[in-house]
């Protein structure tokens, strides 16, 4: 399996050494060779149909700012119809206003019946249906696990291990700054922006942090469970979405005299697609505090399943992208097991 | 609603299906019936039947069917399922804006009770309001949500809601 990295960012170097450590191990396990065939950033790019050294680009980045020859003019696309690879890890930043470059990175590769691992939440929040039409009419593969929760299974769990079940619903803490937020505001008393300042002091929220606390973030994660797990056709504009921003300290005092926290909490069913802080009974599931992400899954045969892990981090998404290249081979193996 | 009726029935053939038709044709729907056939007291077996209705008036119409019927009904106790709902206001809600809220809820069909805490910050001035209650049908929780949710939208107010489990 050739492999192309676009993106060399946080998750696109998280990638390249995941595959590093995981290459010899899945190599022998699924009797395939794993080769990262090209990577490319913003500026530059290498290629090599012999296989690059993922851990090498990397240090590269690290060390020059770029992880090979500048683009110099030239569009990462015009320079992938040179390459030959199998699967496109697409790991450009998040663009949720009109999805680019994620969205025609995935198509040039969905159109040529490439498959795409991504974690880019733009193109699946924005035009899902039209990503999963062009990889179904070209015999592409699309998967996206690492979108929504990072390291935390929800949507290879929903769609293929509770296949049989019917998910009647699914709610979620999907953003761990605002959780991490409204944690503080709990346990310390701290007014919101106070809280605020100290997730963008330890780096858990940006300096302009409207992505994070206005449910942004959380409302394309939404649109994608939605999209991909209820099967709808909906865009993150569909999302009914409220912030946190007007959390007041008084507030989260007077939840916590009824022993209740406040959560900002995705829900996704068939007829429900919304976004909101919601009061949440301490001692349940979704109570949870810290940076963590959850999801818990309604199901009509197995109840209530819960999952909870690391919504973001770069060996975390690193991690949600590798189970879905594994899932690749998987298949690929099967299918070479049936035609043999 | 939910109903349970002990009811007296003539020791005789075709007794039983003549004192449960006036629940199902009034669309009551019948949970579960127990004939105790060695309790004959004047000639009467004792049949306890529990069903469901939707609201007073319809058992109401079961009662009269069954006075008509002479089927006598030695014991009724009747219980209505609740569903709780939580919602905390947050924003500069003036007091009067609460008695609106509650006398709003108060107002609706099905609401069995309703609950106001204010909490008004001493240091800050910052106003937070929660609301718990119960209603007799699932139904009226989302008239209850639709409300809450129109009014704190005009207002301005920040409308936080329970999880609704």
């Amino acid at each position: 399996m050739d492999i192309v990295i676009v993106g060399f960012g946080t998750v696109g170097q998280g990638v390249a050494e995941a595959l590093s450590r995981k290459a010899p191990t899945l190599q022998s396990a699924f009797k395939e060779k794993l080769r990262v065939v090209g990577v490319f950033d913003s500026k530059s790019y290498d290629v090599s149909p012999k296989g690059l050294d993922p851990r090498e680009v990397a240090g590269r980045k690290q060390k020059l700012g770029r992880v090979g020859p500048e683009l110099n003019g030239k569009g990462v696309l015009e320079i992938l119809e040179e390459v030959d690879y199998d699967v496109m890890v697409e790991v450009t930043p998040t663009n949720i206003k009109d999805s680019e470059p994620g969205f025609s990175n995935m198509m040039f590769a969905l159109s040529s019946g490439r498959d795409v691992v991504t974690a880019n939440k733009g193109p699946l929040a924005l035009k899902f249906k039209e990503l999963s039409r062009t990889a179904e009419k070209n015999g592409g593969r699309l998967r996206f696990e690492a979108s929504v929760g990072g390291a935390t299974p929800v949507i290879n769990l929903s769609r293929e291990i509770l296949m049989g079940e019917r998910i009647l619903s699914i709610r979620g803490i999907v953003n761990g700054t605002c959780n991490f937020i409204l944690n503080r505001m709990k346990d310390e008393g701290l007014p919101f922006d106070q809280a605020l300042r100290e997730a963008q002091e330890m780096g858990y929220a940006e300096r302009d942090p409207s992505y994070d606390i206005d449910g942004i973030d959380s409302a394309a994660k939404a649109a994608i469970l939605a999209n991909a797990i209820f099967r709808r056709d909906v865009t993150f504009h569909d999302v009914r979405r409220t912030g946190i921003r007007g959390v007041s300290l008084e507030a989260v005092e007077l939840a916590a005299e009824e022993r209740k926290v406040v959560r900002l909490i995705a829900e996704v069913s068939e007829s429900r697609l919304e976004v909101s802080p919601r009061l949440v009974p301490i001692g349940h599931p979704l109570a949870i505090g810290g940076t963590l992400n959850i999801f818990q899954l309604m199901t009509d045969l197995a109840g209530d399943i819960t999952v909870a892990g690391h919504g973001a981090g770069k060996m975390e998404t690193a991690s949600a992208i590798l189970s879905d290249i594994v899932a690749l081979l998987k298949e690929d193996c099967a299918s070479r097991k049936k035609e043999a | 609603m939910r109903v349970h009726a002990d009811l007296r029935l003539k020791d005789v053939p075709g007794q039983l299906v003549r004192a449960l038709e006036p629940i199902s044709t009034s669309e009551g729907n019948i949970v579960g019936v127990v004939h105790h056939h060695d309790a004959v007291i004047g000639g009467r077996i004792t049949v306890n039947v529990t069903f469901e209705v939707k609201s007073q008036k319809q058992l109401e119409r079961i009662l009269a069917d069954w006075k008509e019927r002479d089927v006598d009904v030695a014991r009724l106790s009747s219980m209505f399922e609740t569903f709780e709902f939580e919602y905390l206001i947050v924003g500069d809600i003036p007091p009067a804006e609460l008695r609106e809220l509650t006398d709003g809820i108060e107002s609706m069909e099905d609401l069995d009770a309703v609950d106001i805490r204010y909490s008004v910050s001493p240091a800050t001035g910052e106003k937070a309001a929660m609301i718990f209650g119960k209603v007799k049908q699932k139904s009226a929780m989302g008239r209850v949500e639709d409300f809450l949710r129109q009014r704190s939208m005009q207002a301005g107010f920040l409308l936080i809601s329970g999880l609704g489990d």
